[in-house]
């Protein structure tokens, strides 16, 4: 099959036909399940609901991701735990559904019931029919099983070797067909439906996805459009929608951040779980109600727990997440919990706050300090306020050269102090919002401004940002930091969110059209 | 209060107030009397461990003072509490992490963490971006305490283990051990979750643990073919991958054949559950790491461990010491900022306390004509020297135990030895016969003096 990136309209404008298609495709490794993944899987595939993964380790991270094809990998500790979870998923399954597991009516054979539960069950556990070798060896584990460990007991321990097998523990896309003449390999229908449940869905591929796989009705744009599109609407996309921002955001920290606020009594408060639900609430309004990013960056919207209401002066009820319109808020950059995240205990960081602007949102890596640099943020001072304490930032010539990147994207949100209350004064001083975007090299991005709010119209209305998050996107739906061998695809999918201004949701539907989505490089193997 | 009185408020106290440290006093995990008596008839092994903590030490607290020879110093304020094992300690001058001061992928944190442990620099990366802006990648080659693995781990239930403290920053800047280039081990910092995974294999009658044996085995060697089946039908790089997963997986099938808690080694009891992200949680999970590592040493469920207190760049609180300042901001404060420099040396201390905790732990179980103290090295460092200048000269690394092999009770000047050149004589003192370690650009065989 041709790889075929021209369709649906994802081609950027002005660019030449068939450059994309002569180019060459990125590779796909073999990618190790991360915790939720796994979690969610085993949920869709038994029905288990207790999430085994809690005590695995950590995925190793690469900018915030947690998906990384390289960095996330198996360790002593990770291997011993998949074989723990495997075990007590499997007896747990046994022992709850075993009828519906591996059905075997009375006087039926024995063996020929493993049999067809090692292909049938086999088939959703690897997310493929199973290959006659790999099918044999369970086969083999069932029947020397049967006598000692009875019928129960062989399902038991087939399914705990399934579970800690490399067809299950890893999503692999490479045992496609070459195409040596155009340089790309089309994955396979199965491959596919995995790719999409995994990046929509984060999980393994619904009943209606296998019958397209079995069909061979994933090959064209249209075919996967329809998919992509039906998994959007999945609640399970929701939760995916949520890890994502979880992860591009870097939010790890967010959940255990304590603080000490007096409107809610003496000593630290664990506001943090309070903080991540109103994040992830917002980001549920913005992808499933509004839709569109520059939502993302001007929505005044705010949700609210009982005692987050006390701190941002407004009514909640008793239970749950309230929906508030704040007025002093514009956006993401606005929201309580990255406004307490990006600052010290006592105080608000406006270099924290810019940089996390730059890098995550406009994609712009910042210089390191110098290396003997005091860069304590300086006591609180009673008489300045915190943008006065920093002047020093920009009176220095060596500090100037990065502090200009930052300090004038991190002052625009001096309105918000270190819990992300709204503030006009600080220490009685009224508090100044003017700020500068500096060499971002984006016209709708640099140039002075005044404010939260018209700080995220520029980030609305910027190219950049834009492209930063079709990118982060991809990034994520790949699993790899993009390489130049995804120029083409970062192509096809910033100007696809381009066209449709900004649409969220279409977005997703565009990474996976994208010949990065679709086509990997041969493996040396495979090469003509 | 001294350790005598401790010790009576500690008996009229109910083990749920121990364990929940009624004054924010981490307490023991007890160790069993028939664990200890156990321990005299066995002939001991030797046992390391390397310990982490991040963002530099206050130097003149940290170094000894009054040093008139190798032999004649008294110890900084900074290790009160160490003064029971003074004669058991090597302090260093001079010893520069000099694989850190060459120019390399990496920020100096970065940089420092990869090194520390593996003497090797970062691979190229594009990859990481930490919050200074550094891209680089893992640290490249294997770290002392695995290499050690490889020689003296095979015979026990783990070959290994990795233990952290709030260690929760999964990237470059939060890893020490390396199972080879590019393989950051990750730690566990939930000492429920490492209870589990040293007792709940090996708890249970013989029948029962039997059984779960042979049917591990039978598990595992379908698990194997499965994994030789998909090998064949892949490329290399990704057969390359599952290869080490395979390698890991047989070593689970190898350790079967360890007979799972040895006699006189009974279950001590399940510490609580806490929560690995809470700050206020520390002290106590620190300690009961510590205890917990005791105990497999004493039974020999490993031989070789790493304890890893936060990471480089944190900014980790210390509540129980009132120290409120952001780990890694906090260090960057210059000498003359008097509350700062308090901060940061009571920070010192509570880290010197916890291998004080330890040694006291291997002090109390009786092997031999001595305690495990005398069979164990542990090897401490940090990935920067001092916070404010990131210097990677004069490093404060320390030394306890190890008394088999080295002379004890020393402060050392070197003058810019490098430390590659330490963690060869780690791996000689550990019956590794290394002659070199991690990048030999910058190693010049074991350490002059030690011995």
């Amino acid at each position: 099959m041709e790889p075929n990136p021209a369709s649906t309209g994802v081609t950027p404008p002005g660019e030449q036909p068939g450059v994309c298609e002569a180019a060459p495709k990125p590779p796909s490794p073999i990618a190790l399940l991360t915790r939720t993944q796994y979690d969610n899987t085993v949920e869709d595939l038994l029905g288990d609901t207790t999430r085994p993964s809690t005590t695995f380790p950590a995925e190793n991270q690469v900018e915030g991701f947690r998906n990384n094809v390289y960095a996330h990998q198996a360790s002593p500790l990770l291997v011993e735990m998949f074989q723990g979870a495997a075990e007590s998923i499997a007896a747990r399954a046994v022992s709850t559904r075993l009828d519906t597991l591996a059905p075997c009516a009375a006087g039926a054979d024995a063996v020929a019931c493993g049999r067809s539960f090692v292909r049938s069950f086999g088939m959703r556990a690897f997310r493929r029919p199973l290959l006659d070798d790999e099918a044999q060896i369970f086969d083999g584990l069932f029947e020397r099983s049967l006598a000692n460990e009875g019928y129960a007991g062989a399902v038991e321990l087939v399914l705990t070797a399934m579970l800690q097998s490399p067809q299950f523990l890893y999503r692999i896309d490479s045992i496609g067909t070459p195409t040596p003449e155009t340089g790309a390999v089309a994955f396979g229908p199965y491959e596919m439906a995995s790719r999409l449940s995994y990046f929509l869905t984060g999980s393994m591929p619904d009943a209606e996805l296998f019958e397209a796989a079995a069909a061979n009705r994933l090959a064209t744009d249209e075919e996967i459009e329809t998919q992509a599109r039906r998994l959007i609407a999945t609640p399970r996309a929701r939760q995916m929608v949520r890890e994502f921002h979880h992860q591009w955001l870097r939010l790890d920290n967010l959940p255990a951040l304590m603080r000490t606020a007096s409107e809610l009594g003496a000593g630290s408060t664990e506001l943090g779980r309070d903080w991540l639900a109103s994040l992830d609430a917002f980001v549920d309004h913005v992808y499933w109600e509004a839709g569109n990013a520059s939502a993302l960056f001007t929505s005044k919207r705010v949700y609210v727990t009982p005692r987050l209401a006390v701190l941002y002066e407004t009514s909640a009820s008793a239970n749950g997440l309230t929906a508030v319109e704040l007025p002093d808020r514009a956006g993401l950059i606005t929201q309580p919990a990255l406004l307490a995240l990006l600052a010290h205990p006592d105080q608000s960081a406006p270099v924290l706050r810019g940089v996390f602007v730059r890098e995550r949102l406009m994609c712009l890596p910042v210089p390191p300090p110098p290396p003997t640099v005091n860069n304590m943020p300086p006591d609180p001072d009673p008489n300045a306020t915190t943008r006065e304490r920093f002047r020093v930032h920009t009176e220095s010539d060596e500090c100037r050269a990065c502090h200009q990147l930052i300090d004038g994207v991190g002052f625009g949100l001096e309105a918000y102090d270190q819990l992300g209350r709204y503030r006009s004064e600080e220490n009685g001083l009224p508090v100044d919002v003017s700020g500068e975007v500096f060499g971002t090299g984006d016209p709708e991005l640099d140039g002075v401004y005044s404010g939260a709010g018209e700080l995220a119209a520029r980030l609305a209305g910027s190219r950049r940002v834009a492209d930063c998050i079709a990118t982060s996107w991809y990034q994520y739906a790949v699993g790899r930091t993009p390489a130049e061998a995804d120029a083409c695809s970062l192509a096809q999918v910033t100007a696809a969110f381009e066209r449709s201004k900004g649409d969220l949701r279409e977005l997703l539907v565009a990474v996976t059209l994208t010949d990065g989505f679709r086509y990997r490089a041969p493996l040396p193997e495979e090469a003509p | 209060m001294n350790r005598r009185r401790r010790h009576l408020v500690r008996e009229r106290m109910t083990r749920r107030d121990l364990l929940l440290g009624a004054s924010g006093l981490a307490v023991a995990l007890p160790l069993l009397p028939s664990l200890t008596a156990r321990a005299q008839d066995v002939a001991a092994p030797k046992r390391l461990v390397l310990m982490y903590t991040p963002n530099g030490v206050v130097p003149d607290a940290w170094k000894p003072t009054n040093v008139t020879s190798e032999t004649s110093f008294e110890l900084g304020p900074t290790h009160r509490e160490l003064a029971p094992f003074k004669d058991r300690l090597i302090f260093f001058s001079g010893v520069d992490l000099a694989i850190a001061l060459s120019a390399g992928p990496g920020g100096l944190h970065q940089r420092g963490i990869g090194g520390l442990f593996t003497g090797r620099e970062l691979q190229d990366g594009t990859q990481f971006v930490d919050g200074c802006g550094q891209r680089a990648g893992w640290a490249n080659g294997i770290s002392v305490d695995q290499e050690v693995a490889r020689h003296i781990g095979q015979e026990t239930l783990l070959p290994s283990l990795e233990l952290g403290v709030h260690a929760l920053d999964n990237d470059v800047q939060g890893r020490i051990a390396y199972a080879g280039p590019g393989q950051p081990l990750p730690p566990m910092n939930d000492p429920l979750s490492v209870y589990d995974r040293l007792f709940l294999s090996v708890r249970g009658d013989d029948s029962a643990s039997d059984r779960l044996k042979r049917r591990r085995a039978s598990v595992l060697d379908a698990v194997k073919d499965q994994f030789t089946a998909l090998e064949s039908r892949l490329g290399s790089a990704d057969r390359e991958k599952l290869d080490a997963h395979l390698t890991l997986v047989r070593d689970m099938e190898r350790r079967l054949a360890v007979s799972g808690l040895p006699e006189g080694c009974p279950v001590p009891e399940q510490p609580p559950a806490l929560d690995p992200a809470s700050e206020e949680a520390m002290p106590l999970i620190a300690d009961l790491e510590i205890d917990l590592l005791a105990i497999a040493f004493a039974c020999d469920l490993t031989r070789v461990a790493s304890f890893q207190i936060s990471t480089s760049l944190n900014r980790v609180r210390y509540p129980w010491l009132n120290s409120m300042g952001e780990g890694h901001l906090l260090s960057h404060a210059g000498p003359s900022n008097e509350s700062s420099r308090a901060e940061l040396m009571a920070r010192d201390a509570w880290h010197s306390g916890r291998l004080a905790r330890l040694l006291q732990r291997l002090s109390e179980i009786p092997e031999g004509d001595g305690t495990a103290l005398d069979n164990t090295l542990v090897l401490w460092g940090n990935e920067v020297a001092v916070g404010n200048t990131h210097a990677h000269t004069d490093m404060p690394f320390l030394l306890a135990g190890g008394t088999w092999s080295f002379r004890t009770g020393r402060a050392l000047t070197y003058s810019s030895a490098s430390h590659n050149d330490l963690l060869v004589s780690v791996l000689n003192a550990m019956g590794v016969p290394a002659t070199t370690f991690g990048n030999p650009d910058v190693c010049t065989g074991p350490l002059s003096g030690l011995v």
